[in-house]
């Protein structure tokens, strides 16, 4: 694939037009009008198009993802069966029943939301835009990415039609070597979606080497960037490794090669190592492009210079490159040689470092800054606070005596919902909210907002922080019912998980109710200062009317707020 | 490096951590709650700059920053040199006690757990002594406590009596060694009071070890997923005063009543040895086939792929219990792991499975009920 194919459309027609429309009017059609036909989205090659219909994607993979917390939520109400009876009979089906929606649960918030959440949904749309490039390098891999995703995900809902999967999102050996349930097609799904996280990933590392527009060098470049850079790097590594073992998986199942399965001859651990190799760095995957979007977020509605920029970019590149060699702390009771224990908690300790520097030069760049609490930044402060809490307690089980005690309890579950949920999908959802103007071109209703995030983060910290707790208390995780002790704790992540939800509820209302009356979105409404705010909200088709020059993303000095539009306006100093 | 962290475990049940009562509990809860002061340390600095910041900065849109300094390479060589100095001591304080953990003193007892789907069996090295967790009669005590059909006493009482046949028992002050094996699927041992926890994995042996430090009753649990049952995998963990309280119940839980009859012992295998996890006595069906009726029924089966039948005659049932493998009943999946029975066990449950199919009945033990 040459780089021509940039500028190679097959849908010229529609750029023509496009161009014709800009000339006549300052405000022409915007990439969303300016062609109507479903052939025009659904073999567009228009990255803002193909992350659009990632976002709908995605977020309706939230919402399925999340009728299965719910579900799994409700059921843990008590230790007494509360809902499976609906749906089964014998306790036994009753069982199997639960264990099935906590594996659904987990594999469709990681494979099919949380990693393709930031990169894919927002990172499409935005990346492009803040390199002032009319498109990603490979559009049509883009697009390519986007159906792999689909299938992926088809594969998923053709799972849910077919009796479900029980295994757990980590599909351990051997477990899921012999599991009565359609244990493969998921495999194929989640191998599938690798591909797909694959081709964004090239997709990006080239944009960003080859696109960048003149005056813009590495350390001039948004925040946001640097950090989708370090993810893509991860993710052209790692996922091929996912994608064989997931294979190797498959012909186990199919032809008992005894690669993994002890009774054939094979290794399980062999198995973990392999998925851990993957899914290590894949957390970072996970929390690394939400990272960029709080750094944008937190300079830009602090209307300040970001603080300690290249410590945060080369934190970044840290995280990517220590994230390969810590795979072994998943895995300290599985009967792995004490050396390599060792030196797994060692390095993990490293990681810890980087993420430490980015909460404090976050903190620094509010300091002085001109805050406005409006509701993105509110998920940009809340990330803050709830990712301290998932970083602070990933050091308890980096620490190779206490993760004897904590690891597959609670406290796990907890530690990774802070990390995946409150601080990943988190700042996804402050970057829907930061970019939803530029998306959409409308503005939503802040007041709803402001209480949609307060509600969201009350009901997370109610649902996890009681799960810490029964956690080192003793409480296994993927129990279907526990013992009486630890019921009070699950009543409390119950409640909260409503609470959540209702705040999860109130902004998907507010968000539908802007597309129809909300109030037209200035070209730049919190004042920032990368490209993606000098072109008009909605964009047209080709980002911008004049090729862009570099601005200094984070000097927001030479911009003025007008109360009557509600955009910032560029300053024309001398 | 000093030895802060053992000055802060706790020596009674806290909110965070359940009762210590090993020789590793207190050196990990000293672990646990430095990491967990230095958390809440930072937890509470970050939280009040963020609140503070938020409220002293907070302006209507339009108004400009005060300021734009951007680096200050005093603060982050700060703010990057405190936390690996304490990941540092974190990481020192964990090793130490893993280490500990691994290496078990010689002159210990010796049990073996071996976990199947779903149900724990613990052998004693002493002699030679199979004694089952007994999950499910756990989970009929526990479901009669919930429906107020006995009160807490009588709870207790049942459980001690389950007890005396079943559990992991030990004594406390001398060191436990502990061989952890799988029949099946992975597993894993876990003893919140002591704070050790092993993965059992089919195919390898794993060792955990610790000294007991208080007598009582404490829970055990299956800590890695493995399917169905997982949540009701679970037993409990006696610890006696002294080693010849001990001794006397390991040597009256380990025989059988010789005097009773053949498939009254052969009841007592099905439950000890954990088929009644998979084997019902009333006909339902579970992962195996049930054993009502079973004795002189047709079987259908396979045997390396191909198609067979036979009538369930003694021979038969011998053959399936000690090569599991071999005939894979039709409807059925190969799970069944094998069950070293002694001679008298095989011989006594296989009078039970014939009885079965004289009279049918027996209670099925509830687990989660509606
Ligand atoms: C300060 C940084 C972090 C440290 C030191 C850390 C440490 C750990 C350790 C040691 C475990 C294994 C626990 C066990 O299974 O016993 C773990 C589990 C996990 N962590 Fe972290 N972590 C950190 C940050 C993160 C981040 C940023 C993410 C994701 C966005 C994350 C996601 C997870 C997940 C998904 C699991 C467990 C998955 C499972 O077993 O199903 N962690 N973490
Ligand atoms: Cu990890």
């Amino acid at each position: 694939m040459s780089q021509s194919e940039t500028d190679a459309r097959p849908d010229s027609d529609e750029v023509k037009s496009a161009a014709a429309a800009t000339t006549s009017d300052e405000s022409g059609p915007s990439y969303l009008t300016v062609t109507k036909t479903f052939s025009s989205w659904a073999f567009t090659l228009d990255h803002k198009r193909i992350g659009l219909m990632y976002l709908i994607g995605v977020l309706f993979m939230f919402l399925l993802g999340g009728v299965f917390a719910l579900l799994v939520r409700t059921e843990l109400f008590s230790p007494l069966a509360m809902i499976t009876p609906l749906f089964a009979d014998t306790a036994e089906a009753q069982a199997d029943l639960y264990n099935k929606w906590f594996t659904t649960h987990g594999a469709i918030m990681v494979f099919l939301v949380i990693i393709p959440g930031v990169p894919a949904a927002l990172g499409n749309f935005i990346l492009p835009l803040l390199l002032g490039a009319k498109d990603v390098a490979f559009p049509r891999l883009n697009l390519g990415s986007f159906y792999l995703w689909v299938i992926g995900a088809i594969f998923f809902v053709y799972v849910l039609f077919s009796g479900g999967i029980d295994t757990g999102w980590t599909f351990y050996t051997p477990y899921s070597a012999e599991s009565g349930t359609a244990v493969i097609p998921a495999l194929i799904g989640v191998f599938i979606l690798g591909f797909s996280s694959i081709f964004t990933g090239l997709n990006f590392i080239v944009t960003i080497h080859k696109m960048r527009p003149k005056g813009m060098t590495w350390f001039k470049m948004p925040l946001f960037l640097w950090a989708t850079y370090s993810t893509a790097v991860i993710q052209v590594l790692a996922t091929p490794v996912l994608g064989i073992t997931l294979l190797l998986l498959i012909l186990e199942r199919s032809l008992g090669i005894g690669i993994f399965d002890p009774r054939n001859g094979g290794d399980p651990v062999l198995f973990q190592h392999f998925f851990w190799f993957y899914s290590h760095p894949a957390v970072y995957i996970m929390i690394v492009p939400p990272m960029g979007v709080v750094s944008e977020l937190i300079a830009t509605h602090s209307h300040k210079r970001i603080f300690g920029y290249t410590y945060i970019a080369f934190s970044s590149v840290a995280i990517a490159i220590f994230s390969f060699l810590v795979w072994g702390h998943h895995m300290f009771t599985s009967g792995q040689s004490t050396t390599m224990s060792i030196i797994f908690s060692g390095i993990t300790f490293s990681v810890g470092i980087p993420s430490a520097i980015k909460v404090f030069n976050w903190l620094a760049t509010m300091y002085k800054g001109a805050i406005v609490l409006n509701t993105a930044m509110l998920y940009g402060i809340s990330f803050i606070f709830l990712f301290t809490i998932g970083g602070l307690t990933g050091l308890f089980l980096g620490v190779l005596s206490i993760d004897t005690h904590l690891h597959d309890t609670y406290f796990v579950v907890a530690h990774f919902h802070y990390v995946m949920m409150g601080s990943g999908l988190v700042g996804f959802i402050g970057g829907l909210h930061h970019w939803w103007p530029k998306i959409t071109g409308k503005m939503y209703d802040e007041f709803l907002g402001r209480i949609g995030c307060i509600l969201v983060f009350i009901g997370f910290n109610l649902t996890f922080i009681p799960q810490f707790v029964m956690g080192s208390l003793g409480m296994p995780r993927r129990y279907y019912t526990y013992a009486d002790k630890f019921e009070v704790y699950h009543q409390l992540s119950t409640v909260g998980s409503y609470v959540m939800a209702a705040g999860f509820f109130l902004t998907a209302y507010y968000l539908i109710q802007s597309l129809i009356s909300g109030k037209k979105a200035p070209m730049n409404p919190w004042g920032g200062n990368s490209l993606e705010w000098h072109t008009p909200s909605p964009p047209p088709l080709e980002n911008f009317h004049t090729v862009p020059v570099a601005t200094d993303p984070y000097d927001y000095e030479g911009l003025e707020y007008d109360p009557a539009t509600g955009n910032y306006d560029t300053k024309r100093t001398g | 490096m000093i030895q802060v962290p053992i000055l802060l475990a706790d020596s009674e049940p806290s909110f965070w951590l359940p009762a210590p009562v090993s020789n590793f509990a207190g050196p990990i809860d000293g672990d646990f709650y430095f990491v967990y002061w230095v958390s809440i340390f930072f937890l509470v600095l970050i939280t009040l700059l963020l609140g503070y910041f938020m409220w002293k900065f907070r302006t209507p849109p339009g108004a400009h920053a005060q300021s734009h300094k951007d680096h200050h390479i005093v603060l982050e060589v700060v703010w990057t040199g405190i936390p690996i100095i304490l990941s540092v001591m974190m990481f020192w304080y964990g090793y130490r006690g893993y280490v500990d953990m691994t290496v078990p003193p010689n002159e210990s007892i010796s049990i073996v757990a071996e976990a199947q789907k779903w149900a724990w069996n613990f052998s004693y090295a002493s002699n030679g002594a199979s004694i089952p967790g007994m999950s499910d009669d756990f989970n009929v005590v526990r479901a009669q406590v919930r429906a107020g059909e006995i009160n807490a006493e009588q709870a207790e009482a049942a459980e001690a009596k389950i007890l005396e046949k079943a559990g992991l028992h030990v004594p406390m002050g001398v060191p436990i060694d502990v061989t952890v094996m799988a029949a099946d699927v992975l597993h894993a041992l876990f003893i919140p009071a002591f704070r050790v926890k092993k993965d059992c994995v089919p195919g390898r042996t794993g060792k955990l070890w610790f000294i007991a430090t208080e007598p009582g009753i404490f829970d055990l649990f299956c800590a890695e997923y493995c399917g169905q049952g997982h949540s009701w995998m679970h037993s409990k963990v006696v610890v006696h005063e002294t080693v010849e309280e001990y001794e006397k119940w390991l040597e009256v839980a380990g025989s059988y009543d010789e005097t009773l009859p053949f498939d009254e012992n052969g009841k007592i295998v099905w439950k000890r040895r954990g088929c009644i996890s998979c084997h019902s006595i009333d006909g339902s069906k579970k992962v195996g086939p049930s054993w009502d009726g079973m004795f002189g029924s047709t079987r259908k089966f396979t045997t390396t792929g191909t198609p067979g039948e036979a009538m369930a005659d003694e021979a038969y049932i011998q053959e399936s219990i000690r090569f599991p493998m071999k005939k894979i009943a039709e409807g059925y999946p190969p799970q069944m792991p094998v069950v070293k029975l002694t001679d008298k066990e095989l011989l006594w449950v296989t009078e039970y499975i014939k009885s079965l199919s004289q009279n049918s009945g027996g209670t099925e033990s509830p687990r989660k009920e509606n």
